[in-house]
């Protein structure tokens, strides 16, 4: 049975249907790639997976647990939202990161207000019953987390000193820091020089290489080939094609696919 | 000199009054203020438009007519009156709330939205949001706007004046009748002393903010 099960997913923007229909699912341990032009939808999947829009119709299902539901989201708390949120992790095209806040402090802030939450509320967070043995975890966490993506040594600069690549690293592991079953990215690269860009593609893919289930939504087809298990092209709202990379990338079978591939193509991989 | 400490001490006594208004209507107008801006800011229409309408109005009008307001109205129309002071302190912390609420509001518009959704997708609650991640940075960016405005509340307290309550501008003005003129000149001392302290004070805070940028 899938980890993540996606739903006849449909959303639309006033008279703007952006996602028609939308399904696939996903296995523990794979990563997703999206691929698609510009204007397609990606990002409005992402978002909607991520409970940052809500869509119309449609169901998301992860490990088994109905997630969401159009039918009965609007019964759904605010509390409960945001317990089922923690299934996912997003990291933006922008980074996103809190500017007055070290990058240490940008990673322990969400797991140190959860920690005081549960605290107080059941008396534990992960094993922890005091938020002294709480925050010691977590900051454990954050300095192997860094150390993950290579910015150990940058733990007490501020996001305006970093470099575009490294202030993505630090989301990254912002995003990992609370330990979603599945790491969804939204252009991860897109906002950085083309020099930079190597560095987070490669945290990401030793990020595979542990096994982290991952949806991708990426314009680095190369990238896409490499690191994804199942690529999906998306159009107008719409699954166009999906399929291993030798399937997608190597023979499209939608014409449509193979003109967006070519554009690529024509700039050189 | 005895002259020179008579006039001094008098005027001292007045500018204890400005002192009062200015101390009581930034304490309540910057709390004020903030639930203006977020009324100004609200999702409910008919009560956006209601606060926007009142801001626009009492930022559209002098603050001297509506110390008039404050002071005549309610013992014109409901034969209730409030003190002197208590007239003008309503009337300056109406005025400034006004006047706060939009820089509050400025502020908090010019917090990109992705700083909200990366608070979400960690868990975040609305209101730790607000408090750990948005409330930093819009002190940060209101800092210059708010020395300005707190800058110009220091000398409007003298407007206070116009429904005669004692304040220094007052006093130095029972001096000019008596035919004795430098008091008058002498009263700009005190607003400069009193604002050089302030803007040693925020250039103070804006550094302390300037650890980051952004
Ligand atoms: N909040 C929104 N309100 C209205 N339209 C939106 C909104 N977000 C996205 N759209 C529209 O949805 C379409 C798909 O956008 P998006 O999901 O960002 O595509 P992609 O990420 O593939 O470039 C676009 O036409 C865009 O204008
Ligand atoms: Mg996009």
């Amino acid at each position: 049975m899938s980890m993540l099960q996606v739903e006849n997913i449909q959303k639309s923007f006033g008279k703007n249907e952006v996602l028609k229909n939308i399904s696939f699912s996903l296995d523990k341990g794979e990563v997703l790639a999206i691929i698609g032009s510009s204007g397609s939808g990606k990002t409005t999947l992402l978002r909607c997976i991520n409970f940052l829009e809500t869509p119309q119709q449609g169901k998301i299902t992860v490990n088994g647990n109905t997630l969401f539901d159009a039918e009965t989201f609007d019964k759904v708390s605010e509390r409960e939202l945001r317990r089922r949120r923690l299934h996912f992790g997003l990291v933006f095209q922008n980074f996103n990161l809190f500017p007055q806040y070290k990058v240490m402090e940008n990673i322990t802030l969400a797991p140190s207000l959860m920690a005081k939450e549960q605290i107080r509320e059941n008396g534990e967070y992960m094993g922890a019953k005091t938020m002294r043995q709480a925050q010691q975890a977590i900051r454990d966490e954050a300095d192997q987390l860094l150390r993950k993506v290579g910015l150990y040594e940058k733990r007490e600069s501020y996001p305006c000193d970093l470099s575009g690549g490294q202030q993505q690293r630090v989301a990254i592991a912002r995003a990992l820091a609370l330990n979603p079953d599945i790491l969804c990215f939204d252009e991860p690269t897109s906002a950085l020089d083309p020099e930079l860009t190597g560095e987070v593609l490669n945290v990401i893919k030793g990020l595979k290489s542990a096994n982290s289930t991952m949806i991708v939504v990426t314009h680095e087809i190369g990238f896409a080939h490499d690191v994804a298990d199942r690529i999906i092209f998306m159009d107008g709202g719409l699954i166009e094609e999906e399929g291993t990379p030798q399937q997608v990338i190597d023979n499209p079978q939608s014409a449509r696919t193979r003109e967006f591939l070519a554009r690529f193509n024509q700039f050189g991989d | 000199m005895d002259q020179f400490w008579n006039v001094t001490s008098e005027l001292l006594k007045g500018f204890g009054q400005n002192c009062t208004i200015f101390g009581l209507t930034l304490l309540m107008a910057i709390p004020l203020g903030l639930i203006i801006s977020f009324g100004s800011m609200s999702g409910i229409k008919p009560l956006k438009a209601v606060v926007r309408t009142f801001v626009w109005i009492i930022r559209g009008t002098p603050l001297m007519l509506q110390l008039f307001v404050v002071f005549y109205i309610p013992s014109l129309v409901w034969g209730i009156s409030f003190d002197r002071m208590t007239a003008a302190i309503i009337a300056f912390v109406i005025n400034y709330a006004a006047y706060f609420s939009e820089i509050f509001r400025g502020g908090i518009e010019s917090i990109p939205k992705g700083q909200y959704e990366a608070g979400q997708v960690l868990g975040m609650k609305k209101s730790q949001i607000f408090f750990k991640v948005v409330l930093m940075q819009v002190v940060k960016r209101i800092t210059a706007p708010m020395s300005n405005e707190i800058i110009t509340l220091v000398k409007d307290t003298s407007l206070a004046r116009v429904i005669m309550v004692p304040e220094m501008l007052k006093a130095a003005e029972r001096f000019t009748m008596q035919g004795l003129i430098w008091p008058l000149f002498y009263t700009g001392v005190f607003f400069l002393l009193f604002n050089g302290l302030l803007s040693l004070l925020f250039s103070y805070i804006e550094k302390k903010f300037n650890y980051y940028k952004g």
